[in-house]
């Protein structure tokens, strides 16, 4: 098995031989290393390893230049070595080729004669090994490099009582966890190499360019005079071995271990080092145990694990043995080095635990690069990746987690001290895996569990009524169903009385700017220029409901309209709408939104009963749709102006579209811009209509404080009546919008939603009180007496809150001198007036008359008159009454 | 004896002679004197520098987000190239290319047989799946060797599937750094790409910004202020840039040279074939960007212009006041070292100086030496066997296209006023007493940092660590440590902030251990012993 295309690779799996050459050499004490090519391969080579290791990396380079490439690479070789011995004085010296100097067929071992020659005084061991590019990859780069150490230090064949123990790479911290097993075993070892200091070093005032630890030369030449080698590596054999060379040389007899991860390999090292004069102590007995105590703690997670292991073969075969002794299914297993023993080696192993996991398919792949991976673990359906940090593209793209734990490890610290050897090593590194498991269980199982149970549960519902009634509910009937449900709609019914709505704050997020919103406010387009006062969960949101319900027998509507946009997170609104269904299924619900991601939820939006949807459509034209929208933020990108336009106005109209189809009453609101869109109005609603909308409302645009609309010219009260009489010869209009808050409660023309503020959370903090007398809602334009409605606003901390507005006819105390709003009876009005407002800190108001100002002057209320925006106002006037 | 001295004393006869030319203690007299660039390494002494394929690939190329880039190689140098640089790009078909790594990955065989081949084959499959509007071929060291004529497998690619295909011979060991590598890719970008669609620009104030590679998103940042003030910035070169608005770049009226040492071939080749002027300009730093804003505008001498400039610098300095001036009481004083590629040594030093921190060390890896004492030296500069190695391509006038923007007495008279087609090198700008090294290696950071001591040293990934082992705050100014935007106003806050964290992260205060600290404190019990 191999990779999908044959000759081009996609993202490698691997790197080069003189990598691993150069990781070798860097366990070696008081060794610096040469590449002999461009200087490029060095700079590459130590970037990616000081990235890794956070350590200095230092490989010198012979920079060959196109002149060395012609006449040869001798001098500038020689000139190499003989500067790296003057500067830092290396007892050894490792020079590895790259592709550029085996391609020019250079003898090293002739150039290093040479040296010789000119500088018979040179104390130094030089040791050549042959790395090509092209011959293989880090992986048995790594291992010429030991081999070729091995080859060319001179032995002290004398026999000794030591052992050899011959590693890959693996990190500075197993390394060190290695030597202390070896230690407590009491094994009288050779560890070769020894990264654990060159390339974790601690911290020192003086950084010495020479590496002080690793394993030295007189260590070294022991080697061929020990008892035993122990090669941990499952896969390099022959000419790529230093056991195997130990032995045919030197006669010194060998075992192969695999990397001890995981508890069967670890066992089997262990034994291998009990056999070789080791006792196994007390500790690590206990270490035992405690990865035996983890492994049961944690299958039920493990379980679930279905891997995609990649890297260098020893550490594939362990980690894929470590998986599959914890239940954990390796679907996707890839090297990219060749080698084909992989498959052969763990076929059985992984057969058996697709036996035990239920599991078909899984694929075992060498030669392999990252895009073949990534097809496999979409189509086996993998859930975590154990590897390099060269899976984090897989990982960003399809939120696939990966566990980092093998070089190199590049947007991560810590590669230094990655550890997986031994029992200790494999209980961190299980756990590690099982943590990344339930970690991405713990972000999805709500809602993984309500779209799988929950979900489909209210689908085989209705399968069922369907089959049991006679005949089918088209569409169409749906459309009756939910045109009835309008009468009881305030906003639909055309006159807004009698029936009370609940709009529920719980969608905060919105994935759109319009020029004249200000997020840090409000959508003004579908709620007053105020914040909500609080957002609610959708449990809260339901707690809401239920208390309103009770005190408000005529609510029959259930509205969600923001404060952002109901859709842009449709988590909540669904998950709001699905338990207010469920507490009360006579319910109308209805939504508002700018329509962004309405094609994508409309089916589910008809499904969750939703009768009624409002969405804000000013336009149908890019061009000024861009003057309108700053960006929109859709599926991860941002677009901008026509672009972004563009996006939205065709889902807006593809959900209106779809949502009619399904039954679903639609309104179309049209926020009317003056030099924007004031004469393109007619067409959108002419659109709408077509669409299958039922009414539109044409709406006045807030100039809200901090947005680009900031200073537009207001479109009059009687331009948008005219408009909307030109308009409603192509479909209804609404002529009774309220423009209200998104979280208001009760009748059009009383808001009571500061009754019922809080209610389900702490009250707040009270500020100073205005109460504004407006027609507009916008400006302060209306004489204190005439006022109907009063607009509170709080002033906290500095700063302006839209409370609420208030009906004067609510505070109406039904006796004779009242009889409501509008008759002759002042003194009665005013009493209304004055009751509506007596909480509060001063009144504003365009004009006053000289009876109330006594009558608020005795409830020491103050008065501001002026002619101006609202906020201004209110500011201004908090400023006076703060001084 | 002065520091530089010191430092070259600890070297044999010979690497002696060949150093000493490279480092420069700059007083009245050395300020004019030649400084030796753009010469060969010193094999051996750990240098810095990377290759002629890294400067190709690697920064020019790589960043062109609908190009798809093939290695033709063994299988490293496409690895390690393979999003290293943190350039950013989006794209809003969502194919972005510069995610990927693409390489023939060659193996024993194809270098003994020749890699044609499977280079054509790889081509055929990358067409079929990826389907590219254009296709890049950067050859690797064996390639040059084993004889591949990938310029014909690029023609042959363009007649079979119609699209532009181009090849790129830059074998790593082709000149003596990065530097070949950029003059390669330009002379390429050059013939192949620029003024292949004449689409108009949508104003006359149309500019291409040359040398800027979107590193942290500086270039993002850099367009931002631009598009603030009315500019159409008609294509980036290379940072978040694309094969298609380069196509249309020599319909710009003005470019702007960011980075002079890896973009100034292309500067120069357009306004001798398309009438397109230059200047250089400098977007790191809060001084040098309004300069060079108020030297754009100036180039284009238009009033509403100029208002509409100072408007938006004035808006841009308050937003960042506060900031800046509490980085500045933070930073002031403090001394730096700057070793980076080929521009950034001379950028980022006026940027420090925009927060009181003064340059006592500055180097260039693989600049030449105009880029250090200015574009008048260029004729005095002797080519060498390796640079004549690099084609030096010769363009002329395109009588239909050609257009210039200003009037043959404009240009003079603004040429007195403006940097047009003018560099005058990092050397001048910096302090007596200051210390200018190329191609700094690993040995003599070593030296100078026990001479100089430098609060924060300024350079990559391969020296950070040895530095922060020094006790030295390191900051890579290859990648920005995951950080950026630098550039403009907002970016020149990031950067103060990111280098006042590191410089006053609790870290430090723990390195020297309390033994070894004499104590400070003393007291005595009242009545009691001492």
């Amino acid at each position: 098995m191999s990779k999908n295309l044959v000759n081009l690779t996609v993202n490698p799996c691997k790197m080069c031989m003189p990598m691993g050459s150069v990781s070798a050499f860097y366990g070696i004490k008081k060794c610096m290393t040469i590449l002999h090519g461009s200087q490029g391969c060095s700079t590459y080579i130590r970037r990616h390893m000081a990235t890794h290791y956070n350590e200095p990396v230092d490989i010198a380079s012979s920079s060959l230049t196109e002149e060395g490439t012609v006449f040869g690479g001798e001098g500038n070789l020689i000139k190499g070595i003989e500067n790296m011995i003057s500067l830092y004085k290396p007892e050894i010296i490792g020079v590895a080729t790259t592709c550029l100097a085996e391609t020019i067929g250079e003898d090293i071992n002739r150039i290093i004669n040479e040296f010789f020659k000119k500088h018979p005084e040179a104390n130094v061991r030089i040791i050549p090994v042959s790395s090509a590019g092209y011959s293989g990859t880090q992986y048995e780069g790594f291992f010429k490099a030991l081999r070729a150490i091995v080859e060319n230090v001179e032995m002290d064949v004398k026999k000794n009582d030591k052992v050899n123990i011959i590693t890959g790479l693996i990190s500075p911290a197993d390394t060190r966890y290695l030597k202390k097993l070896l230690d407590s075993m009491k094994i009288d070892y050779i560890l070769l190499p020894d990264i654990s200091d060159n390339l974790d070093g601690e911290y020192k005032k003086v950084y010495n360019r020479l590496q002080e630890g690793g394993t030295s030369i007189e260590e070294i030449s022991l080697m061929g005079g020990a008892k035993l080698t122990i090669e941990l590596s499952t896969f390099i054999k022959g000419e790529d071995s230093p056991a195997e060379y130990l032995y045919e040389a030197y006669g010194v007899p060998y075992v192969r271990c695999s990397l001890p991860v995981g508890l069967r390999d670890t066992d089997m090292f262990i034994r291998q080092l009990v056999k070789a004069g080791g006792t196994m102590c007390a500790e690590t007995k206990k270490e035992r145990g405690r990865y035996l105590d983890s492994i049961i703690d944690s299958h039920k997670y493990n379980s679930e694990g279905r891997a995609v292991i990649f890297g260098e073969p020893d550490f594939v075969y362990s980690t894929v043995r470590l998986c599959a002794e914890n239940g954990i299914m390796p679907v996707v297993v890839a090297t990219g080095s060749k080698c084909s023993s992989l498959s052969n080696l763990l076929i059985e192993e992984i057969q058996k635990a697709s036996d035990y996991a239920f599991v078909e398919k899984f694929k075992i792949i060498d030669d392999c690069d990252f895009d073949t991976i990534e097809k496999y673990a979409l189509e086996f359906g993998a859930n975590v990746m154990i590897g390099s940090s060269d899976g984090r593209r897989i990982e960003e793209k399809h939120k696939l987690p990966l566990v980092r734990c093998a070089f190199p490890i590049h947007d991560n610290i810590g590669g230094q001290r990655v550890r997986i050897l031994g029992y200790e090593g494999s209980i961190t590194l299980l756990d590690r895996i099982t943590n990344t498991l339930l970690t991405q269980k713990e972000h999805s199982f709500r809602s993984a569990l309500y779209n799988k149970y929950y979900k489909s549960n209210l689908e085989t519902k209705s399968n069922m009524r369907e089959a049991v009634l006679p005949v089918e509910t088209p569409s169409e009937d749906m459309k009756t169903v939910n045109l009835k449900k309008s009468a009881t709609h305030p906003c639909f019914n055309g006159c807004g009385s009698g029936y009370a709505r609940i709009h529920l704050p719980v969608a905060p997020k919105c994935n759109i700017q319009c020029n004249y919103c200000v997020r840090k406010y409000d959508c003004p387009n579908e709620s007053r220029p105020g914040v909500t006062t609080e957002i609610l969960s959708p449990e809260q949101a339901l707690g809401k409901y239920k208390i309103v319900k009770q005190k408000m027998p005529n609510l029959t509507v259930v509205g969600i309209a923001g404060p952002g946009d109901s859709l842009a997170d449709f988590e909540n609104t669904r998950k709001t709408l699905a338990l207010i269904k469920e507490f009360d299924s006579q319910v109308t619900f209805c939504l508002s939104t700018n329509g962004l991601m309405l094609p994508i939820y409309a089916e589910e939006l008809a499904g969750l009963g939703v009768s009624h949807v409002t969405v804000t459509m000013n336009a149908v034209n890019a061009t000024i749709g861009a003057k309108i929208y700053k960006h929109i933020d859709y599926m991860g990108n941002r677009y901008f102006g026509e672009v972004g336009a563009a996006i939205l106005m065709a889902n807006q109209m593809a959900g209106i579209k779809k949502l009619s189809s399904l039954g679903v009453v639609c309104k179309v609101n049209v926020v009317m811009l003056k030099g924007i869109n004031e004469y393109h109005v007619r067409q959108v609603v002419k659109k709408a209509k077509e669409l299958g909308c039922d009414i539109s409302n044409i709406m006045q645009l807030i100039p809200v404080a901090g947005s680009a609309f900031e200073n537009m010219p207001l479109t009059s009260n009687k331009e948008i009546m005219e408009m909307r009489k030109i308009c409603g010869e192509i479909m209804p209009q609404m002529y009774h919008c309220r423009q209200c808050r998104a979280d208001a409660v009760g009748t059009l023309d009383n808001d009571q939603s500061i009754e019922f503020r809080g209610c389900t959370s702490a009250t707040n903090k009270k500020g100073i009180l205005f109460a504004v007398s407006s027609k507009s809602g916008v400006l302060v334009d209306q004489h204190f007496g005439h006022a109907t409605d009063f607009y509170i606003y709080e002033y906290v901390n500095k700063s302006i809150r839209f409370r609420e507005k208030r009906s004067v006819s609510k505070y109406c105390d039904g006796s004779e001198s009242c009889d409501g709003m509008g008759s002759g009876n002042k003194e009665g009005k005013m009493d209304a007036i004055l009751e509506a407002v007596k909480d509060c800190n001063g009144v504003v108001a365009m004009r006053i008359g000289e009876v109330p100002k006594q009558r608020l002057k005795e409830k020491s209320i103050e008065i501001f008159t002026t002619y101006d925006r609202i906020e201004d106002a209110v500011k201004k006037a908090a400023e006076q009454l703060c001084v | 004896m002065n520091v530089r001295n010191i430092v070259l004393d600890k070297y044999s006869a010979k690497v002696y002679k060949n150093r000493k030319e490279h480092i420069m203690e700059l007083t009245e007299e050395t300020k004019d004197q030649p400084i030796a660039a753009n010469s060969r390494t010193v094999p051996g002494i750990i240098t810095n520098r990377g290759c002629c394929y890294a400067g190709c690939k690697g920064v020019v190329l790589g960043p062109l987000k609908d190009v798809l880039v093939l290695t033709h190689g063994p299988i490293g140098c496409g690895y390690y190239s393979w999003g290293t640089r943190r350039n950013k790009a989006k794209t809003e078909d969502g194919r972005n290319f510069i995610e990927y790594c693409f390489s023939t990955d060659l193996q024993e065989p194809d270098i003994v047989f020749g890699g044609e081949k499977k280079l054509r084959q790889a081509i055929k499959e990358a067409v079929e799946i990826f389907q590219p509007k254009c296709l890049m071929i950067c050859s690797t060291c064996p390639v040059g060797l084993i004889g591949d004529d990938i310029h014909a497998v690029a023609a042959e690619t363009e007649k079979l599937y119609g699209i532009t295909c181009m090849a790129f011979s830059c074998e790593g060991y082709k000149g003596v750094s990065q530097s070949g590598g950029h003059h390669i890719a330009n002379n390429t970008l050059m013939k192949k790409i620029i003024g292949t669609n004449d689409t108009p620009p949508k104003n006359k104030y149309s500019v291409n910004l040359l040398g800027e590679y979107n590193i942290g998103g500086d270039g993002w940042e850099v367009e931002r202020i631009m598009k603030r003030i009315g500019y159409d910035v008609i294509s980036v070169f290379t940072g978040d840039g694309s094969f298609e608005a380069i196509q249309n770049s020599h319909m710009a009226n003005l470019n702007l040279v960011q980075c002079h040492r890896s973009i100034n071939y292309i500067a120069e080749m357009m306004k001798t074939k398309y009438g397109v002027d230059w200047i250089k300009v400098n977007f790191i730093g809060i001084k040098s960007t309004i300069q060079s804003l108020r030297d754009m505008a100036a180039y284009f001498g238009d009033k509403e212009l100029a208002e509409r400039t100072e408007e938006v610098i004035d808006d841009e300095l308050a937003n960042i006041a506060d900031e800046k001036e509490y980085y500045y009481s933070k930073l002031k004083g403090k001394t730096a070292a700057l070793y980076v590629g080929g521009s950034r040594s001379h950028h980022y030093q006026l940027l420090l100086a925009d927060f009181g921190v003064s340059t006592v060390l500055a180097g260039y890896e693989f600049a030449h030496r105009d880029d250090y004492e200015g574009r008048e030296v260029i004729p005095t500069i002797r080519e060498d066997a390796d640079s004549k190695n690099i084609e030096h391509l010769n363009v002329a006038k395109d009588e239909k296209k050609y257009h210039a923007y200003l009037t043959d007495e404009q240009y003079e008279l603004l040429k007195t006023k403006i940097p047009l087609e003018d560099y005058t090198g990092m050397i001048r700008h910096m302090e007596n007493g200051s210390i200018v090294v190329d191609d700094l290696n690993q040995f003599e950071t070593d030296e100078f940092l026990k001479l100089l001591k430098p609060d924060i040293f300024f350079s990559g990934i391969k020296d950070k660590y040895s530095l922060q082992k020094s006790g030295v705050l390191a900051r890579q100014l290859h990648s920005y440590d995951y950080s950026g935007p630098y550039a403009g106003f907002r970016g020149s806050v990031n950067f103060a902030r990111d280098i006042t964290m590191g410089l006053y992260t609790p870290a430090w205060g723990f390195v020297t251990p309390p033994w070894k600290n004499r104590s400070t404190l003393r007291a005595s019990l009242a009545g009691g012993e001492k």
